[in-house]
């Protein structure tokens, strides 16, 4: 019951001390909001490129093509023993004359180029989907590893080359997003925590009289903290309204610009469990941020 | 030297040697030593600076002497942590002349502050903060924002406040300081009687007609050094 009571005493002291404090209250907000609108506009930047290597990696094969000398029983065999490799989710073959359908097709109007060709000079190939977990170089290497020196296996190709470049380069905008963030949220708990300090300046009276009756360092420090956190929630609301706010709008100014950027599918605003770590985030930002302000408090009292 | 005043009755505070100086060679208090018995009222009088309220401020932790021990109820608060400060307050009440009493906050509020910190449950802090108010008269005035009460009610809010958790020790710095004298000694009488029931009262003043009046125990301060007076 005591804990029950102290803690309604304690959402009851922050709501108070945020109402009799707006405006410093608004500045905290604010300031977790922008900081918030910033490092969202970079996490849905990132969210659509990750959306691209998604489905590029989806589509990413490797191609076993194969010697010249096998029948289509040897092929079979061969797609068999490939597809028990770890890692590979499917196997398909490719024979010689859907090769050279595929090609007449690519090659479009050209396609007459091969009349002259006596014999189909294209070989049979094997086109070997990759598990969604191995989709990366060293997948794709383990792969090629298992697989070259099988006979009747002359030669391996894959997109790879560009997956990994792209991946780099994500990687990179990556670290600079990460990078950003860390120097935003240390700007942004040194404003929260002064901003709280004012709070607190404000209310040293109450404070040095709470410290008389013999309240605790908890008990004082407990309802400032939860300002932090309701600032910090606020905050990262107030973010997610002006980001949802301005996804909408780009999309709806830029849909179809945005839509070639990205490749196929459409851009996606944050999912519920990435949601909720905004808010989370926001709110530790607020609580972080006020907790070197109550320390102040403490020691003033 | 032995703690001066020493009296019959069983001592609650005891200073030793105790010494207070903000700057090396310059002592707000320099080797005090008293005694101060349980029930007891005592006057700690002498000139503005001569260290009435750092005495003071040392009797409740708001500072840690330079030198010397500080004996509370058995325990030596010289040596008090930090986190053991706020149990030792709950101890002791403190007015000052100035209220102190929270302007956001209800009288009844006010008073129930010192039981509401110790974890007491609403219900019991409003009904025990409504028997203190009764006895400091302004029971009907509970529902009321200090501000709209007079410096002597205030006061007599601020001293409700200090007694309402059965202190030990009531500590009270120039509490009539800003009072006319036919309010000065209302709330004296309150004081007082809080003697009369067993809290160990010190009242720091320069107001030499209260001392006389009272006719205790008096303690003087000049330039840090205590001598005893009267009577």
């Amino acid at each position: 019951m005591t804990s029950l009571w102290r803690a309604l005493y304690f959402v009851r002291t922050a709501i108070d001390g945020l109402r009799s404090n707006p405006v410093t209250s608004a500045v905290a907000v604010g300031t977790i909001a922008t900081t918030l609108v910033v490092m969202g506009v970079f996490g849905l930047a990132l969210k659509q490129m990750s959306g691209i290597v998604d489905r590029v990696g989806q589509d990413l094969t490797v191609s076993a093509y194969l010697a010249h000398r096998l029948d289509d029983e040897a092929v079979r065999e061969l797609a068999t023993r490939v597809s028990t490799v770890e890692g590979v989710a499917s196997v398909e073959v490719v024979t010689r004359d859907e090769a050279l359908r595929r090609f007449e097709g690519a090659a479009g109007d050209r396609a007459g180029l091969l009349d002259g060709l006596v014999e189909n000079p294209l070989p049979a190939s094997l086109e070997i989907a990759l598990a969604s977990e191995e989709r990366t170089e060293a997948g794709i290497a383990r792969l090629v590893e298992a697989i070259e020196g099988l006979p009747g296996i002359d030669e391996i190709g894959h997109g790879q080359e560009w997956v990994d470049t792209y991946g780099r380069v994500l990687d990179g905008l990556r670290g600079v997003a990460a990078a950003l963030g860390l120097v935003f949220a240390l700007a942004a708990l040194l404003i929260v925590s002064n901003t709280i300090r004012l709070a607190v300046y404000a209310r040293r009276d109450e404070i040095e009289i709470l410290a008389l009756v013999g309240a605790s360092r908890g008990f004082i420090g407990t309802p400032f903290l939860l300002e932090g956190v309701l600032q910090g929630t606020a905050g990262s609301l107030l973010a997610l309204a002006v980001l949802w706010a301005g996804f909408e709008l780009v999309t709806a100014l830029l849909g179809a610009t945005l839509a070639f950027l990205i490749g196929h599918g459409d851009p996606v605003f944050f999912d519920a469990p990435e949601i909720f770590a905004f808010v989370l985030a926001g709110a530790g930002l607020g609580c972080v941020g006020s907790l070197s302000a109550v320390g102040s408090a403490w020691r003033a009292a | 030297m032995s703690p001066q005043g020493e009296t019959s009755r069983q001592a609650l505070v005891r200073m030793y040697h105790v010494s207070k100086s903000y700057l090396p060679g310059a002592y707000a208090l320099r080797d005090v030593n008293l005694s101060i018995g349980k029930g007891e009222l005592i006057f700690l009088t002498g000139p503005s600076g001569a260290g009435k309220t750092t005495l003071l401020r040392l009797l409740f932790a708001a500072e840690k002497p330079s030198e010397g021990s500080i004996i509370i109820g058995g325990r030596n608060i010289a040596r008090l942590s930090d986190s053991a400060v706020p149990t030792l307050r709950r101890r002791i009440g403190v007015v000052f002349q100035d209220f102190k009493l929270l302007q956001r906050r209800t009288v009844e509020e006010n008073v129930g502050l010192a039981l509401a910190v110790r974890g007491e449950p609403p219900r019991q802090v409003r009904s025990r903060a409504f028997r203190m108010l009764k006895q400091v008269g302004l029971q009907h005035r509970r529902h009321h924002a200090p501000v709209s009460l007079s410096g002597g009610e205030q006061q007599r809010v601020a001293i409700a406040r200090a007694l309402v958790g059965e202190p030990e020790l009531l500590l009270a710095d120039e509490p009539t300081g800003n009072l006319d004298p036919e309010l000065t000694l209302e709330i004296m009488d309150l004081i007082a009687a809080a003697a009369a029931r067993g809290t160990t009262v010190v009242v720091a003043t320069h107001d030499h007609s209260l001392v006389e009046r009272y006719a205790r125990r008096v303690l003087h301060l000049q330039a840090g050094e205590l001598a005893e007076a009267g009577p």
